[in-house]
């Protein structure tokens, strides 16, 4: 495990040493957030929503 | 004047059926076509396996990556010229386009989509060449109706910006183009006789019952149920799930066989 800032509310959120990029977590501040490569470092930002209407 | 949309296994199973019963309709329409399954099987003969994601809704759905964007438009287009010359041949005038043409449907391109990854895990992933519909060309569909009796509408469209064609999701591309013609109904032809509980087809819903309903059945048909809900209250008058495997479907879902939402 790693352990990374929650950028919205400053708390811990452990995340999986084989986290890959576009990974969602849920914090238990209600924040939906994305993992990311900062540099070659796993880091997290706040998730954009996603919408649904794909193709066939 | 009304708008059809079926699905792509009702063309793949029932296409002779499917071809009489929009001939029997004696005023114009718009037909928009799906044909996923079809495009698969193409994919495959072209020796490229079809990749398919999963939203967090449990929502399944094709990936489309550039190459696969080919075939796409390569298959549709060829579903779309086979629907044109068997009704051509049954005497009505028809023209077969894709939303690039005219253009009739601009989209957006997803650039990012959130799926379920093989891990069990949400994930965004770069969104491929799949599109939201943002606007619908009235004038130049009027147009084309006030010519023939039948358009009939591949499931693609335009991302004029980037200037790519786009896979999207036929249903969609029905509800925006009967929403923009105030449709009189947009009839929705589906391998099931309707929207079923407890294995009966419900014959009538409101909206607000199309709503609550939506949140108890599987996904897939929830989708329709949904977006038919939306389709009401934005104008058009009524919209019919039926069976597109039937003689006749078109006439047989006008009679209210199915279910109605108004």
């Amino acid at each position: 495990m790693v352990t990374l800032k929650c950028p919205i509310c400053g708390g811990n959120v452990e995340v999986e040493d084989n986290a890959l990029p576009g990974e969602i977590i849920e914090h238990e501040c209600g924040a939906q957030l994305e993992v990311f490569n900062d540099n070659g470092r796993l880091s997290l930002r706040l998730a954009e929503t996603v919408g649904e209407d794909w193709g066939e | 004047m009304i708008v059809i949309k079926s699905g792509g296994r009702v063309i793949k199973n029932s296409f002779d059926k499917l071809i009489n019963s929009l001939s029997n309709y004696n005023e114009s329409a718009v037909f928009v076509h799906g044909g996923g399954d079809i495009v698969t099987d193409y994919s495959k003969r072209m020796g490229i396996e079809p990749t398919f994601v999963v939203s967090p809704e449990g929502i399944r759905s094709r990936y489309t990556t550039r190459e696969e964007l080919d075939i796409y438009v390569m298959a549709m287009n060829l579903i779309n010229k086979n629907i044109v010359s068997s009704i051509s041949s049954k005497g009505r005038n028809v023209v077969g386009i894709t939303g690039a043409d005219g253009p009739s449907i601009y989209a957006e391109r997803k650039k990012r989509i959130m799926i379920i990854d093989e891990r069990g895990k949400k994930r965004i992933i770069e969104g491929g060449y799949t599109g939201k519909i943002i606007k619908v060309n009235n004038e130049f569909l009027l147009g084309l109706i006030s010519l023939v009796n039948y358009v009939v509408m591949a499931p693609i469209a335009i991302d004029v910006n980037e200037g790519v064609l786009l896979n999207v999701d036929g249903d969609q591309m029905a509800l925006a183009v009967a929403k923009t013609l105030r449709a009189d109904a947009l009839v929705i032809l589906t391998d099931v006789e309707g929207v079923l509980v407890d294995g009966k087809v419900i014959n009538k819903l409101s909206v607000n019952e199309a709503k609550d309903l939506a949140k108890k059945i599987g996904p897939g048909m929830n989708r329709k149920i949904l977006m038919a809900a939306s389709a009401v209250e934005e104008g058009v008058k009524r919209v019919i799930i039926s069976s597109g495997l039937k003689d006749n479907s078109v006439l047989e879902a006008l009679s209210g066989k199915g279910t109605v939402i108004e």
